[in-house]
């Protein structure tokens, strides 16, 4: 399984040694974007389950786990086909690499400020990057790391632009291996959504 | 956040074992890791369906059959309150409320959520493939999306595979 996520650019940096493989203590995997949820979601799971991942003072046994997850999707946002006929516009060499540079700082700025977030909690926290498909990829990494929860935040998309954009969460909520914990914006801060009950019963 | 403050998780439970999977989860996340000093409050919320939704197509005989299926639904309800308690003091976990309240599930569980303000709620999942959502409904669906706090969704892992892919 390890190779396999090598092979796709897996950049794992952990803060501290890796965690020996305790009982009582859980592993937790927060799946990070830019947006301002996901950061609140790690905020919440910090505070809400840093007594469970929480490394203990007293004993010797190591701590829970928290893995933060941040998922590269790969579709080419710079190329676009023109017309409906075979030939596609290909970009110069040099847009691939400033794409990728900047893919690159704000992907550090991701975890910089994650890691903030986590200092100081007590809390052993290690960070992966993948490159995929946000869906699939945070599935296959919750089976591959074998992780007790799975934390998400919510982009609060109303029901058609999640029929038509495609949620990251409701796709984990199906799929993932493990429990899944949707962590929801407080109520002030989250927009008007314009679901409606739909009565599909 | 005030660190003293005790929050409060509610569950909802049907007569399912998905559900009791569920609770068990929750209880071994939220609860037993501070048998000393309880961090969380425990709610469970059992909706109870009406008697007019399982019948469905109402037809010449239906008003016979109210009252049964009534009867059913509370023995239902009783014996999932009952077994609720068991698995909670079998963890020694105190259950701070214990409700059967008749309606909807998704709407009872928003509302429940809110009465209690609850800082997660947590459901298990049937594990309905898409097809299936569509025609019945997913309660854990509609209340990842509607319940104004957290939500955990537990689905019940499927029979393991033969794998031991620990390196």
């Amino acid at each position: 399984m390890e190779t396999y996520v090598d092979a796709i650019g897996v950049d794992t940096e952990a803060t501290t040694t890796m965690a020996k493989q305790s009982k009582k203590k859980l592993k937790v995997m927060v799946a990070m974007d830019e947006s301002k949820n996901s950061f609140y979601a790690l905020e919440w799971a910090v505070e809400h389950l840093r007594d469970v991942i929480s490394a203990e003072p007293e004993t010797d046994q190591a701590g829970g786990l928290l893995t933060l997850v941040h998922v590269h999707p790969t579709y080419l946002q710079y190329i676009y086909p023109s017309g409906g006929t075979a030939s596609a516009v290909y970009a110069t060499d040099s847009v691939p690499e400033s794409m990728k540079k900047a893919r690159e700082e704000s992907t550090a700025k991701l975890f910089t400020r994650s890691l903030e977030i986590c200092r100081g909690k007590m809390v052993k926290t290690e960070t992966m990057i993948l490159e995929g498909d946000p869906k699939e990829m945070i599935c296959q990494a919750v089976e591959q790391t074998h992780v007790d929860l799975l934390v998400v935040g919510s982009r609060g998309l109303g029901m058609i632009k999640r029929a038509f954009l495609g949620s990251v969460s409701d796709y984990c909520a199906q799929h993932a291996k493990c429990p899944i914990l949707i962590v929801r914006p407080p109520r002030e801060t989250s927009t008007s959504s314009s679901t409606k009950e739909h009565k599909s019963n | 956040m005030a660190s003293g403050s005790e929050r409060v998780v509610v569950i909802g439970v049907d007569d399912s074992s998905h559900s009791y999977h569920a609770l068990e989860t929750a209880l071994d996340l939220f609860f037993t890791p501070f048998k000393s000093n309880p961090q969380f409050k425990l709610v469970v919320i059992h909706a109870r369906l009406t008697a007019t939704s399982v019948i469905g197509f109402a037809g010449p005989g239906t008003v016979d059959i109210i009252p049964l299926v009534e009867q059913d639904l509370d023995k239902t309800a009783e014996l999932v309150k009952k077994k609720c308690t068991e698995v909670c003091s079998a963890k020694s976990v105190e259950i701070t409320s214990l409700e059967a309240i008749e309606g909807d599930p998704r709407n009872i569980m928003v509302e429940a959520a809110e009465r209690h303000h609850a800082s997660v709620l947590v459901l298990g999942s049937h594990g309905y493939g898409a097809v299936k959502r569509v025609f019945l409904g997913s309660v854990s669906d509609y209340l990842a999306h509607h319940a104004h706090c957290s939500v955990m969704i537990v689905k019940k892992p499927k029979a393991k595979h033969a794998s031991n892919d620990k390196h």
